[in-house]
């Protein structure tokens, strides 16, 4: 073994070191798997069609400034509705279908806040054209979309609130312990930073409107509701209406209280009734004609409230209210429900003649309201009531999902809650974009182009809207399938635990209207938005140039403007035999296989 | 040192000592427990080693043949539907040129779904181009797969080391496992004659056409033949450190045997015995032991039974439809040769039987009995 012991050992195998790019498997192929970013369950389940899977990934990152952009760019209240909404972006998450649902809604609070606090504003306002001014009555959510969008399209907007401050139901409708008054302040500050209006103490009248045309293209109407409902039954007058107390509350002039309250209905409404009460140390009774399944009020609401100790009867309608001796006699009818069918609400009648009495020291009814003024409701015809046809030009009425607009003498757009599928102010928001870009299409393309050039910017199968795509931004791009559990290759992701935020006690919680919960800290934030499976949107994961066994994914490294991850990926067709892998292997399904042509 | 050791974790003291770099497996009984304790090496750092974990045995195979190819020092184990699942790739192994080491542990193939002992699943591999080397004991099955490295990386083959089921894999024996200092002296680090490398790209494995194909393959054919004579020269390097040796056959009493049993695996330690029996009542009775079935070493064979009237192959398995394969090939090497004994074959032990001394004892009163045989295999030990 003194030799080169390889010596008699012939060695011949195939090898070359010239290049095998001759060979091009590209000639193979007849599938073709392209880049091509859907759309993730919860953008299109967001009222504000905010890209969501994209927000999460950036803040997963750490880079919370583009989050924040991002989410600017469909929604001007991140703080406020990263508090309120009821985020059904959660859901239809698909991590649902894995562990629990990422917490959307703290990430977007986390956001919101960080940019309050770091002063964020960078929003872009287009160049103004030809000082188009539009009139905007109702500060409230739907108002101060309406306004930040068309402000961001270049129009000049004036906001007409009724009240002594800006916010509509944000400010006297919302109690502290959900959205505390500086948070508001903050937001509303971002919108009136790009040069948008808004004047107080002046309420829209008629007679304002009859003269708006001599200043305003257009006007827009989002009222809300403000006058309660009666529940019409005798000693009605010895109640309370639950708005005025949450309004009074917020004004500094909460009633001093005690006892037992009623607070008649089901809706969100009575909910923060009901949680403000117990926080003023009454102990408050629910008091629902239905049962707690029909409830009207988003769940988590109701279950946080039985949680701090309010109570709920149900199936119980009011019949009279009587005084006695201080208190208050409230005979309630034993309903029960019939004609139960799945997925519906029941109707509900009186059970035989059974009655209940309730003594209690105070009423409160919050079993819905009504607008202040009839003509702050759309015409459902095209036969206008309000403002009288002086045109000679035929009226038109055009219903979208989220406000109604109509073509006359003054182009009139009627939105809010007063037009809204969903109470809520993310349904808010959605209506004051869907109104400007309604606006905007009429203003530059003419009335019939709205319907088309609309759907053209819904996310997924709609009905939300996408400010992005209506500007032609990147995400104009986005194919509209709508990325299921399914799709997912869970093969990637490791299960954890939904961060739950540092929160009070119900019993700390009912001492003062101070929040309950408290926002993400970083930490959390940069871990929860991990957990975001970016549904449908490259996240740079690199998994197809990894696995890709013709190494024809090629990537650049130089970010592109747009800073879009796909944007410096591309598939090199010469080589690429169509073999799928990168379509298998992507674990949030932004590619596609198609057939070549 | 000596340690008690169970068969399969004899196989992983040798690659531990070997300093394999990657390894990859997919878990079958009765393998397991080798690539068990190797994975453990890995995490704890006593092996500073990859270990791939895959999907499935083919993937195995190609992970450990990447890797041999960037020329580090690969180990993979298997057995049964593994290793037929691994089938195109083994021809991929040797044509590639990769000295790939991989522990074989002879288990039956389904259905009747059975784990046990049989030597099907690795004589079906018998034309992949791989080394085959069969241990009788957990000592050997150590130092074979030790040598199985050297062996492997002079001559550019694979090597595969079989051992049998249960009997060998999962049996505790003494075993001397070598310090490695002496381990490194006898197996130096991997030097390959080729390798892929980022720095110095070059394709390899690629097409090719009649021209060159033929002489590929005979390369292959070239190295085999130099096998033997390298295995010999291992054996006796390792010899001179460690003091054991093997053969790629071992004669017991066959000098003046009239009669040979040939025997592969775990039932040699049986047949000793039987022999040794039969020699205490006179009969003229030897013993062969064959270690390595590819290359196959017709030359050991025509010495051994040179003087032989009568040989006796008892194979645990079957070629269906033509019988015994041990058998076959021990045929098909006598039969050009001058001296031409009869060859007897019996399948026994096939799916986990034991072969017994009553067993081996019928079948060399067999053999005893028929002046030449009368069928081309007789099954032994059937149940009524």
């Amino acid at each position: 073994m003194t030799k080169n012991p390889f010596e008699e050992i012939p060695l011949l195998i195939s090898r070359s070191q010239i290049t095998t790019e001759i060979n091009m498997t590209g000639e193979w192929r007849f599938v073709r798997p392209t880049y091509d970013e859907k759309t993730a369950p919860c953008s299109a389940a967001c009222p504000a069609g905010e890209d969501i899977a994209r927000i999460e990934m950036l803040a997963s990152r750490g880079m919370f400034r583009e989050a924040y952009q991002t989410i600017l760019m469909e929604n001007p209240l991140p703080a406020v509705c990263g508090r309120v909404c009821f985020h059904n972006c959660e859901r239809t998450c698909n991590r649902g279908g894995y562990d629990q649902p990422v917490g959307i809604h703290q990430l977007e609070r986390f956001i919101g806040d960080m940019a309050i606090a770091e002063g964020w504003q960078e929003i872009t306002r287009q160049s103004s054209h030809g000082a188009k001014r539009i009139a905007i009555a109702g500060s409230g959510p739907a108002g101060l979309s309406a306004a930040y969008f068309l402000a961001r399209l270049g129009y000049e907007c004036d906001i007409f609130e009724a009240d002594r401050a800006p916010g509509g139901v944000l400010r006297w409708g919302i109690p502290a312990y959900r959205l505390p008054e500086n948070v508001l302040n903050h937001e509303i500050e971002r919108i009136t930073g790009l040069g948008v209006k808004i004047f107080c103490n002046m309420p829209v009248t008629q007679a304002f409107l009859n003269k708006a045309k001599d200043t305003y293209s257009a006007v827009f109407i989002a009222c809300g509701y403000g006058r309660s409902v009666r529940m019409g039954i005798p000693g009605e007058a010895m109640a309370n209406d639950g708005l005025k107390l949450l309004h009074d509350i917020r004004n500094g002039k909460a009633p001093n209280l005690e006892g037992t309250a009623a607070v008649i209905g089901g809706g969100n409404t009575a909910l923060d009734v009901a949680r403000s009460l117990i926080r003023l140390g009454v102990k408050p009774v629910l008091v629902y004609r239905r049962r707690r399944s029909d409830m009207p009020a988003f769940g988590h609401e109701v279950e946080t409230a039985l949680k701090e100790g309010v109570k709920l009867k149900e199936l119980l309608a009011p019949l009279r209210m009587k005084a006695n001796m201080g208190d208050i006699l409230l005979t309630v009818q034993k309903m029960k429900p019939v004609d139960l069918k799945d997925g519906t609400r029941p109707r509900v009648i009186p059970d035989s003649d059974k009655t209940e009495t309730m003594k209690v020291q105070q009423v409160f009814t919050a079993i819905g309201a009504d607008a202040n003024e009839n003509w702050y409701l759309p015409p459902i015809k095209e036969e206008l009531s309000f403002p009288p046809p002086t045109s000679k030009t035929k009226e038109k009425l055009l219903m979208m999902s989220h406000c109604t607009l109509i073509r006359q003498y003054l182009p009139t757009v009627f939105g809010g809650d007063l037009t809204n599928p969903v109470k809520s102010v993310s349904d808010a928001v959605a209506s004051g974009k869907q109104a400007a870009m309604a606006l905007d299409t009429f203003f530059r393309k003419g009335w019939d182009a709205i319907e088309e050039r609309l759907a053209e910017c819904r996310v997924g199968s709609g009905p939300s809207l996408s400010m992005e795509i209506y500007l032609g931004e990147n995400r104009k791009n986005r194919n509209p399938y709508q990325v299921s559990f399914e799709d997912i290759n869970p093969d990637y992701f490791e299960p954890a635990d939904r961060i739950k935020p540092v929160a009070l006690s119900p019993a700390e919680s009912i001492l003062s209207f101070a929040e309950t919960e408290q926002t993400f800290s970083e930490h959390c934030a940069l871990e929860e938005a991990g957990r975001c499976f970016n549904c449908g949107i490259c996240n740079d994961c690199d998994n197809c140039l990894i696995f890709c066994p013709e190494i024809a994914v090629l990537r650049r490294h130089e970010t592109d403007a747009d800073n879009s991850p796909l944007a410096s990926r591309r598939i090199n067709f010469d080589y690429c035999k169509g073999c799928g892998i990168c379509v298998v292997e992507c674990p949030r399904n932004a590619i596609s296989l198609e057939e070549e042509k | 040192m000596k340690e008690v050791l169970e068969g399969s974790h004899a196989v992983s003291e040798a690659v531990r000592l070997a300093r394999v770099q990657v390894m990859s497996s997919y878990p079958i009984t009765p393998q397991t427990h080798i690539m068990e304790a190797l994975s453990e090496y890995c995490a704890d750092r006593r092996m500073n080693a990859r270990f791939i974990c895959v999907e499935s045995e083919h993937s195995a195979m190609a992970a450990v043949i990447g890797a041999s190819s960037t020329g580090v020092r690969t180990f993979t184990a298997t057995s049964s539907h593994g290793l037929a699942l691994m089938h195109e790739l083994l021809h991929w192994a040797s044509a590639a040129r990769l000295p790939i080491v991989m522990a074989e542990v002879n288990r039956a193939l389904g259905p009747g779904w059975n784990i046990w002992m049989d030597q099907t699943d690795s004589l079906s591999q018998r034309d992949t181009g791989w080394i085959q080397l069969y241990c009788a004991d957990a000592q050997e099955a150590l130092d074979t797969t030790l040598q199985a490295f050297r062996l492997a990386e002079m001559v550019n083959l694979p090597v595969m080391v079989v051992l049998d089921a249960f009997f060998l894999s999962h049996t505790y024996e003494p075993v001397d496992v070598p310090e490695q200092e002496d381990a490194d002296r006898f197996l130096p680090s991997f030097s390959p004659r080729f390798q892929i490398d980022t720095q110095n790209p070059c394709a390899i494995s690629q097409m090719a056409p009649p021209a060159y194909y033929m002489e590929m393959r005979h390369g292959i054919q070239m190295a085999m033949e130099q096998v033997a004579d390298r295995f010999e020269k291992t054996e006796a390097e390792f010899q001179a450190i460690f003091g054991r040796k093997y053969g790629r056959a071992e004669a017991v009493q066959c000098e003046d045997a009239e009669i040979i049993m040939v025997i592969v695996g775990t039932a040699a330690g049986t047949c000793r015995q039987v022999i040794a029996d039969l020699r205490a009542q006179g009969e003229k009775a030897g013993l062969l032991r064959l270690k390595m079935f590819r290359p196959f070493p017709t030359d050991l064979i025509r010495d051994i039974s040179g003087k032989a009237e009568k040989i006796a192959v008892i194979d645990r398995n079957c070629s269906f439809g033509a019988g015994g394969i041990f058998a076959q090939e021990i045929r098909a090497a006598l039969c050009n040769h001058d001296r031409h004994p009869h060859v007897f074959s019996y399948i026994a032990g096939l799916g986990g039987r034991d072969i017994t001394t009553e067993i081996l004892e019928e079948i060399y009163r067999m053999t005893r009995a028929a002046a030449a045989p009368e069928n081309e295999s007789v099954w032994v030990g059937l149940r009524n």
